[in-house]
């Protein structure tokens, strides 16, 4: 199946055609606000990092922001500096032009100020949506598309009907030479053996079991179960019992193809197939990962009702069981509690998601895009200084 | 791939627990065989597990045909199967497969 998207410099394709205003850090945060106000077709994502953050923190928030930046669905950028912060603006600026789409790079403390930054800001934006606003989709192959795969807010029907009909979603992508990044390391303890079975080399395997380990060992060092903080509440009341039934549920949304990469957060695939990436199960967090990694569209299931979306990448929001479904028509884009009725098959499901990941690649908005869902976080590994 | 038995979910042939396609009230009779067939011994909420059969104290429950944590009492054929009487294994130190 073919759509119709957007070409960029270096080669890669966008379903969405934004201006990205990037905060390098915090302080930036609300100067990249008043400015996306101002220009229509302008996302302004801010955060919480970027400064006082140790080596590998402020590494991994560079290397998401300038991903995020590099990620085909945005057309141009403008990223926005403080002056005096870890991660550079310049730096993250020069490191996305090399994907060849137009950046500029505004700091506050060298254009004198907050309003006057805003003004110039304002200035450029509009520069940048005039550009991205004349760009014209075109015909593109499925082999361009990176679909990640994600679940939040889990029910027991997750693990029986939504997520193993986007397992046959990833496995028809993947059969069209597309990649699936399959996220959320801590949802994949328990179920790790799986994935390590269907690694393509020993090296990849190795990698699988060392992420799970390092995962389960980082809240075991502080001294804390994790069981406290996942499986959720939620999870819980709709029949999930524990880590290893939510993971082995969870598992099913990559398919059944072999693991041919592991990824570490952020971290833009070098292969195509199915792909693991390191992330948490915060859902925004995962999700940000992904798009950082080059993920262009998100198909997300969920049983309790998750509405979470990202501010570049359209989520396909599919309910594992009817109740919801009905419930949150809103948030919803489909229902897979049809297999949980008996109505419909996990095939048939499956196929209509991977039909509707090809009419949102060429321009349909999903639910969460319509309800102005945004939501970005950046996962950071150890505290503040 | 899952099964539906009844108003019964079976995800893996070597389950010992189902789940509930529909809320189940105490007493519902399941035929999950020809000759097989288990009473819900008590009500089981949409979406939650039944036991198929009895599972001894500190036994291993299944679903999708793999361990999902172990029994912290011993529970009878068509209980309520959830965290008052399972607890998981992972994330706690214990039962990491190796590498």
């Amino acid at each position: 199946m073919n759509f119709l998207g957007y070409r960029r410099p270096d080669g890669k394709v966008g379903v969405r055609n934004h201006v990205l205003i990037i905060p390098s850090v915090a302080c930036a945060n609300e100067v990249c606000n008043a400015i996306s106000l101002k220009v229509k077709g302008t996302i302004s994502i801010p955060h919480q990092h970027g400064c006082a953050q140790l080596a590998f923190d402020a590494e991994q928030t560079a290397r998401t922001l300038i991903g995020v930046g590099k990620n085909p669905n945005v057309a141009a950028v403008l990223v926005v500096g403080l002056g005096c912060e870890v991660v550079n603006s310049s730096m993250v600026a020069s490191k996305i032009s090399e994907s060849g789409k137009p950046v500029k790079n505004l700091i506050i403390q060298e254009v004198g100020g907050s309003p006057k930054t805003i003004k110039e800001g304002i200035k450029i934006s509009k520069e940048l949506v005039s550009y991205a606003s004349q760009l014209k989709r075109v015909k593109a192959k499925p082999d361009s598309l990176i679909l990640g795969v994600e679940c939040g807010g889990s029910d027991a029907c997750s693990g029986l009907a939504a997520n193993p009909a986007l397992g046959v979603t990833s496995d028809l992508l993947v059969k069209e030479g597309g990649t699936i990044i399959l996220s959320e390391t801590t949802e994949s303890i328990g179920a790790e053996h799986i994935l390590a079975r269907r690694a393509v080399n020993k090296k990849v395997r190795e990698k699988i079991f060392e992420i799970i380990r390092r995962t389960e060992m980082r809240a075991l060092n502080l001294g804390h179960d994790i069981g406290r903080a996942n499986p959720a509440p939620g999870n819980y009341e709709g029949g999930i019992t524990t880590l290893e039934e939510k993971s082995l549920g969870c598992v099913m949304k990559g398919g059944s193809t072999k693991v041919m990469e592991v990824v570490e957060y952020s971290e833009a695939p070098q292969k195509k197939g199915l792909v693991l990436m390191d992330t948490p199960g915060h859902d925004a967090e995962s999700m940000t990962g992904l798009i950082a990694g080059g993920t262009q569209i998100i198909a997300f299931t969920t049983g309790r009702g998750n509405p979470l979306g990202s501010p570049i990448a359209p989520v396909i929001k599919i309910a594992s069981n009817s109740f919801l479904y009905s419930k949150m028509q809103d948030n919803m884009d489909i229902n897979a509690g049809e297999i949980v009725t008996g109505k419909k098959t996990i095939r048939e499901i499956g196929e209509s998601i991977y039909r509707e990941v090809f009419r949102v690649a060429s321009g349909k908005l999903t639910k969460s895009e319509i309800c102005g869902h945004r939501e970005f976080a950046i996962n950071r590994i150890g505290p503040s200084f | 791939m899952p099964k539906a038995i009844e108003n019964l979910i079976l995800s893996h042939p070597k389950d010992n627990v189902a789940t509930a396609r529909s809320p189940l009230n105490a007493g519902t009779l399941l035929n999950l065989t020809e000759h097989k067939a288990i009473v819900a011994r008590e009500h089981i909420p949409f979406g939650h597990k039944i036991a198929l059969q009895k599972i001894k104290k500190g036994g291993a429950i299944i679903k999708y045909g793999e361990r999902i944590g172990r029994t912290i009492r011993e529970i009878k054929p068509g209980e309520w199967v959830h965290i008052h009487n399972v607890v998981g294994e992972r994330g706690r130190g214990k039962g990491r497969k190796k590498g």
